[in-house]
């Protein structure tokens, strides 16, 4: 009996401080962790963009004595390698850089396996719905897009409803959603908002909507709708782009993608515009999360680097965030100015997703259109 | 060799009793293969996989979600393994069997377009096929005023076509090596006897390379119905679903348990037809034979044949590996994917960067990485491509030794296996099962050789099936009058078996060569350096939208391939002197 208390003394002696440490490093500033990060030596990032490159040079500038460890890969892969190395008790990443954050939300938030980490720094620049369930460093689009070329007077869509009319059929593109998740993730979104759906479907037609059976709310009927009305899949972004925004094109379709690819029309091009105006919304923002991984081995490199990627005070974010800073994506600082080429992120009419909610109701919309097709 | 002697007897004699290989074997492949399925069987035995179970086979979404796609997958993989024995048996009896002109070219075209990865063959179709279905610019037919239906422009049938493009190689590579073995005295023999030369193709060529054909069949069918990029392409625009879509769209949407009874359910059908080819094979046990007894093989003159079937020969190399090959080069040269025949450029290839193309970044040529990685792939692909013939050869060696036994038919079973299995889950296993340390063996969590024995046991049929299909052949006689006077087992494997066999054995190892070099997956997921390979910088590249830079290191990767299989093949003919004029 005693010999127990004795252990449970030593390991709280041990575990106590420990725990202190962690809870420690999250209110530290960027100049307490520096020391401390410089004695741990590295940080390994697994990152869902390829900038991470960039991100190496500029951090290991800044704060010489830290090795940046950066590999990039898909959401998918970081989800499934984290899974399998906390499984066989292995800790070797500190930080994920990383979108699909509904799923992020429940196979590894809920499973304890990343922590929430907020850098003191810049909390008072962040809204909360940024802070928490994870942290959010900037927010990417998936909204309806059409040619500008082909359609100088403006987007040709005004009402989501739109696209279920004979004038439309066969002539709205989409990333399979069933093969990717922020096109999954968007049709949940239009899914979790049946009021104004309803309400545009009333604007449009004049009359209220009648729902059927088996199906919950307008959003679902809208779902269905769009499916019946030849709604065509693709596999990817670039031949969704290519086949929307072609300069040369006589009739072009609109198609559901990134804002941000817009960047791009002169290199390859095309004519992407956003639809802005559309009734009652166009698409989803999704946010791309930092988070540090359970047990990091670096802790306070990992918060260091997670401070740093939120860039410095001025407009642009400096070396830490510039990397990131496209037109058509949104940084979550204030400070960090939107970019003068893209409609203002208090002007674009998109829903912003919320991971928690979009988990909880995903699964019933990946069902829904796997019978639709 | 004289080392080798002194070791073979001691080695020969506990290995002579006919246990210890079996047995080896069988824990091999327990735990490369059949301990990370059962893993992946397992995480689908919880509360959620008992579900996905349910709503895969059980469930109004069961039409959409299995059986329309299991119908396409199975329609698929069937007409890709008779389009590619067609063709792929075409070609190899008319290189090696026959005195057609310009031989040696017509075989290496024959062999590129496994090289070539399956998405440039349906970026080709798409040049040419693509209708308004989609909007944006239309291939040439449409543009010269044909208008292409949409059966002919999406889903099953181009699909098919395309997988058969790409996959034929596969079953030329496997049919040409065992054509090969086949000696000149039983098709003189044949010809003294008075036959006719249907009746030789039939009556000796035919049953002779049986085993060859199942193995090219297996492995073609097997390729078609996991490959991705080629239905997605052609296949998503008009809703046509396959398993492998589905698989991946579960896996990339979080659903992963439903992911992983799909991948087993694949598995079970797969297995399920092997196991009926193999009863083909093992019910003929009477064509062991041939090779290592005749000299050089006899060729069969075409007379007035002889241009004609070349034209047809050459025209298939034109459409199945120049047009990839030309969409790739033009599409690392034009500034605009859209338009890939204007304003050319070798920026992408050599151009300094700080200009306005491509955002400023440099030519691949100038990346400081690509040496790095082009030397990393190559040692990656070396490497897995000797293991895994290794492992391969050993267990080819058993099945057809005991052919028939319980013990071959389940080993032959097992090593099929791996190529089914979709690369995320198998990595996945691997890493929860290798990541911490087991007993005294330390943790291969990040190691070099983690990556080495997954990829291994993933590349594993390769190296079996093109192993059997040429130790099928070697006479037993040979090996049995080498024991009796008391070569051991070692002793036969290097002075008999090897030489014998290196065609088949270096035309795996070539498959397993370019299945490592452009594999994306299994490296990314297991390896933890930071110089990468080829295949993840150009995966870098995509990823920024600078397709030019991706299909220039998809040529790099081509380049390689070819060096590796022309390495191998005059290796091959050092080793056969006998076969040289």
């Amino acid at each position: 009996m005693l010999k127990r208390l004795t252990n449970a003394t030593l390991a709280a002696c041990f575990i106590l401080p420990s725990i202190a440490v962690a809870s420690d490093l999250d209110g530290m500033t960027p100049q307490q962790l520096l020391p401390l990060a410089q004695k741990e030596g590295s940080v390994t990032v697994f990152s869902l963009s390829s900038r991470i490159a960039k991100i190496e040079k500029a951090f290991e500038a800044a704060y010489p004595g830290i090795d940046l460890i950066g590999l990039d890969m898909s959401s998918t892969k970081q989800i499934a390698r984290i899974e399998a190395e906390q499984q066989a008790g292995v800790h070797a990443v500190d930080v994920l850089y990383i979108a699909d954050t509904p799923v992020v939300f429940t196979k590894l938030l809920e499973a304890k396996r990343i922590v929430n980490y907020v850098p003191p720094r810049v909390t008072g620049e962040l809204e909360d719905r940024y802070k928490g369930p994870l942290l959010t460093q900037r927010l990417s689009t998936k909204v309806l897009m059409y040619n500008e070329k082909a359609f100088p007077d403006g987007s040709p869509v005004a009402n989501l409803w739109q696209l279920t009319e004979p004038q439309w059929q066969g002539r709205v593109l989409m990333v399979d959603p069933s093969q990717r998740g922020e096109l999954l993730d968007l049709l949940t979104e239009i899914a979790l908002h049946p009021d104004e759906m309803a309400a545009a479907y009333k604007a449009h037609f004049g009359k209220d909507i009648e729902v059927e059976a088996d199906l919950q709310g307008a959003g679902e009927q809208f779902i269905k709708d769009l499916f019946a009305n030849d709604l065509i899949l693709v596999p990817n972004s670039d031949v969704l782009n290519k086949s929307v925004g072609d300069v040369n094109a006589k009739n072009p379709p609109v198609g559901f993608g990134t804002y941000s690819d817009r960047r791009d029309n002169e290199k390859e091009g095309w004519a992407l515009q956003i639809a802005n105006n559309v009734e009652p919304a166009n698409g989803i923002l999704f946010p791309a999360v930092l988070t540090v991984a359970d047990k990091a081995p670096n802790p306070a490199a990992a918060r260091l680097l997670i401070d740093f990627m939120f860039g410095d005070d001025t407009p642009s974010g400096g070396p830490g965030f510039e990397p990131f800073n496209v037109p058509g994506d949104y940084a979550t600082r204030r400070t960090i100015a939107d970019h003068p080429d893209s409609v203002k992120l208090g002007e674009l009419k998109a829903w912003t997703i919320d991971p928690a909610k979009t988990a909880a109701a995903r699964g019933r919309i990946a069902d829904l259109i796997i019978t639709l097709q | 060799m004289t080392s080798l002697s002194l070791f073979a007897p001691s080695g020969g004699r506990l290995l002579r009793s006919g246990f210890l290989l079996p047995a080896f074997l069988i824990a091999v492949v327990a735990i490369l293969v059949v301990a990370p399925l059962l893993r992946i069987l397992l995480t689908t035995l919880t509360p959620e996989g008992l579900a996905a179970w349910k709503a895969v086979l059980f469930s109004p979404l069961s039409a959409n979600l299995w059986w329309r796609p299991l119908f396409n997958t199975m329609i698929l993989g069937f007409s890709v393994g008779a389009g590619c024995l067609l063709i792929g048996g075409f070609l190899a009896w008319l290189v090696v069997m026959t005195d057609v002109p310009g031989r040696r070219y017509l075989g290496l075209m024959a062999t590129l377009p496994y090289m070539i990865p399956s998405f440039a063959a349906a970026l080709a179709w798409g040049t040419l096929f693509r209708n308004s279905r989609l909007g944006g610019s239309a291939g040439f037919f449409e543009t010269s005023g044909l208008a292409i239906p949409d059966w002919l422009a999406w889903g099953l049938i181009p699909t098919a076509i395309v997988l058969i493009a790409h996959y034929y190689s596969l079953a030329y590579t496997i049919i040409a090596a065992a054509l090969s073995s086949v000696g000149a005295d039983l098709v003189e023999a044949g010809q003294m006897a008075g036959a006719k030369r249907p009746r030789i193709f039939f009556g000796i060529i035919l049953p002779v390379v049986t085993p060859a054909l199942i193995a090219a069949a297996s492995l073609t069918f097997a390729g078609a119905v996991a490959n991705f990029a080629a239905p997605a392409l052609l296949g998503l625009p008009v809703r046509m679903q396959t398993l492998s879509t589905r698989l991946f769209g579960m896996i990339e949407t979080g659903q992963n348990e439903r992911g992983f009874v799909l991948a087993l359910l694949l598995i079970a059908v797969s297995a399920l037809f092997l196991w009926l080819s193999d009863r083909i094979v093992s019910g003929r046990r009477a064509f062991v034979t041939v090779t290592g007894k005749g000299g050089r093989t006899k060729r069969f003159p075409l007379g007035a044949w002889r241009w004609p079937l070349f034209t047809v020969a050459v025209v298939i190399g034109l459409l199945t590996t120049v047009m990839p090959v030309l969409v790739l080069a033009a599409s690392s040269l034009a500034p605009q994917s859209g338009a890939l025949f204007s304003n050319w450029t070798l920026h992408f290839w050599i151009g300094e960067g700080g200009g306005e193309i491509a955002q400023g970044q440099a030519g691949i040529f100038r990346n400081p990485v690509l040496i790095d990685a082009l030397w990393n792939t190559i040692r990656l692909g070396l490497v897995v491509a000797f293991t895994t013939m290794l492992l391969g050869l050993a267990l080819a060696y058993t099945i057809v030794q005991r052919r028939g036994s319980l013990l071959a038919t389940v080993l032959s079973q097992l090593a099929f296996l791996p190529l089914l299995v979709p690369s995320i889950a198998f990595a996945a296993a691997y890493i929860a099962l290798f990541g911490a340390p087991i007993g005294p063996l330390p943790s291969l969590y990040g190691t070099f050789a983690l990556l080495v024995i997954a990829a291994s046991a993933h590349n594993l049929p390769f190296a079996v099936q093109s192993g059997r299909s040429v130790l099928g052949q070697i006479s037993a006689d040979i090996e049995e009058s080498a024991r009796l006077t008391g070569a051991g087992l070692i002793r036969r494997l290097f002075a008999i078996i090897f030489p014998l066999a290196i065609r088949g054995l270096f035309a795996g190892a070539i498959l397993v060569f370019v299945k490592m070099v452009r594999d994306l997956s299994l490296v990314v997921l297991l390896f933890t350096a930071t110089s990468p390979v080829l295949s993840m910088v150009a995966y870098r590249y995509a990823a920024e939208g600078f397709m030019q830079f991706a299909n220039a290191i998809t040529l790099v990767i081509l380049v390689v391939c070819l060096a590796a299989s022309l390495l191998a093949h005059s290796l091959q003919n050092r080793v056969q002197k006998w076969k040289q004029p």
